[in-house]
């Protein structure tokens, strides 16, 4: 590839009223400053000052800008917020798990049709991304509830005798609702590495002698597990963030640790104790993306 | 096939059938009720109309809330693509260091859950002394959907031919007009795809948006304000609304999607 920004400034002296080689040179500077300098002014400085934040402390509400460790030991220190921390890593996890199975079942029955019903399924599997956030929580807690439908019906079929309130402020209710979202997240990512799949394999396998069956766990099983595992970890992030989903469906008992963290910045006004929360977070999500990206990369060598 | 893998199949498109339902099935609800009244036996079936729409109009906080929403994402989508654009142009015309850098960057808000990306805008703006508001929500909303636009300008951008280019160099064009007359007429398609998808990510966008909004509220964010209080049909009703703008959003961007790779 040739510089065409330097081409272009080869061209000047065609054009009357060029600027002088000194001004050109102080603008193609600017120009790299505001390139380079725009997205991280936007994103990185605030994620530096967030880090930042998470060694200091609060003392009366105020902040203390001194290096400390103390928020750090004091959520290893707190058997609450550990606690809070692992049952929202074993929630998430449960959610990407459950986004695995279906969403395989999902994207396996679309890849195998074929023409515009195939197209239509696939549009309809991701259309829900589209659906409101907020709307989905209203829904589901609308379905889930004490008055919902989902109480309503096995009372009406004689399932139950009193709507249950089984199904709603609880952890379970979190892990209901947080599927529902999120499953569409892994049809796609689980759909492309099926996708992958080299067609001729499929006929060599029926070639071979394989039924489809024996084809699907010798061939189509290992070969897009890899892919739709870093879908489902995808999940799994996206599951570990959210906040208001736990908060708007799990009532006192579906606490998590992203309502820990929205709770310092809200009511307890901790927030470098919150940032610091927030870096645990981090970390977790760096660790899972490293995870995909090991998963992927020993996928593709194969 | 032998049976066994019949059943399988079948069983299969069974539990696709009810993954479907769980899917659509709230939003399907949820539309339906806004057209009934709500008493203290249920809902009354004999009551179906368009009431509750009507009362939606009478709401002067939602209306106040739909126009912020509007406003944040036009404004969101027209910094953004001028910035995306920018960059992509940039990154295109020449061999540049840093490329990947700046790419990791600007895809960091995408990858990172949105309450990170909410925490670290908030903590800054505070540092900077920038208070909280409309400005503030805009800015978090640049930085979140800069990625999605620069990316497919870019796609759009490396099927181009660089003799393009040098030939309008070559006949004398500069750098700027050879911008606007030969490159950006090409990338319309491309800008208008990632402008509607952007507008409706901005439109959706509830966790980061939280952390950044101050006394005006954008639509997400008034609407879970009505539902802490209860379900009433006039919620259901603006839901309904607001199911049907942000679906309509995403197939018209994904028809664009297709033909802008169509006519690459």
């Amino acid at each position: 590839m040739t510089d065409l920004s330097l081409a272009a400034s080869g061209a000047g002296p065609m054009i009357a009223g060029a600027p002088s080689p000194h001004r050109r040179q102080l603008r193609r500077i600017a120009l790299r400053l505001a390139v380079y300098g725009l997205p991280v002014l936007l994103i990185l400085v605030p994620l530096a000052t967030f880090l930042v934040y998470s060694f200091w402390t609060t003392v009366d509400g105020q902040v203390v800008q001194t290096f400390t460790l103390a928020n750090y030991i004091d959520f290893l220190a707190k058997p609450v917020y550990r606690g809070v921390f692992i049952g929202t890593l074993w929630l998430a996890s449960i959610v990407a798990a459950t986004s695995l199975i279906f969403g395989y079942i999902i994207a396996y029955l679309v890849w195998r049709l074929e023409g515009r019903l195939r197209y239509l399924l696939l549009l309809l599997s991701v259309i829900p991304l589209a659906m409101n956030y907020i709307v989905k929580i209203y829904a589901m807690r609308n379905i889930l509830g004490y008055n919902g439908f989902l109480n309503w019906l096995l009372v009406h079929t004689g399932i139950l005798d009193t709507p249950s309130k089984l199904f709603i402020f609880n952890q379970t209710a979190v892990m209901i609702t947080m599927a529902v979202i999120y499953l569409p997240y892994a049809i796609l990512p689980i759909f492309l590495s099926l996708e992958r799949i080299s067609p001729s394999l499929l006929a060599a396998s029926a070639d071979l002698g394989g039924r489809p069956g024996q084809t699907f766990r010798n061939v189509v099983l290992p070969l897009s597990l890899p892919g739709s595992i870093v879908g489902a970890l995808f999940v799994m992030v996206l599951a570990l963030g959210d906040y208001l989903t736990p908060q708007m469906v799990g009532g006192n008992q579906g606490f998590t640790f992203g309502r820990a963290i929205w709770s310092q910045f809200g009511m307890a006004f901790n927030w470098p104790f919150g940032a610091a929360l927030a870096v645990v977070l981090l970390l977790s999500v760096v660790l899972i993306i490293l995870v995909a990206a090991a998963i992927s990369r020993h996928a593709r060598v194969k | 096939m032998t049976a066994t893998e019949r059943i399988t199949i079948t069983l299969l498109w069974a539990i696709g059938a009810l993954v479907f339902v769980v899917l659509y099935g709230p939003a399907f609800m949820v539309v339906l009720l806004s057209f009934f009244d709500i008493n203290r036996e249920g809902i009354d079936w004999g009551s179906f109309g368009f009431q509750w729409y009507a009362r939606l109009g009478d709401n002067p906080q939602m209306l106040a809330a739909l126009g912020n929403t509007l406003l944040v994402g036009a404004c969101a989508v027209v910094l953004a693509t001028a910035l995306a654009l920018g960059l992509a142009y940039y990154m295109k015309t020449g061999v540049r260091r840093g490329r990947a850098f700046l790419e990791f960057v600007i895809f960091l808000p995408f990858v990172l859950p949105a309450i990170i990306t909410g925490i670290s805008l908030l903590i800054a703006f505070r540092e900077v002394g920038l208070e909280r508001s409309l400005v503030t929500v805009t800015i978090g909303h640049v930085v979140l959907i800069l990625a999605i636009i620069y990316r497919m300008v870019m796609i759009r951008l490396e099927s181009l031919e660089d003799s393009q280019i040098e030939a309008s160099l070559d006949l004398g064009a500069n750098g700027w007009q050879t911008f606007l007359h030969v490159v950006l007429p090409q990338l319309r398609s491309a800008l208008v795809t990632s402008g509607l998808l952007a507008f409706t990510l901005s439109f959706d966008e509830t966790l980061v948006t939280f952390f950044l909004v101050g006394g005006d509220a954008t639509l997400p964010i008034r609407l879970w304000a009505m539902m802490r209080v209860g379900f009433t049909p006039e919620v259901n009703a603006l839901v309904s609304i607001v199911l049907v703008v942000t679906i309509t959003l995403a197939v018209l961007g994904a028809m664009s999607l297709k033909e802008t790779m169509a006519r690459r």
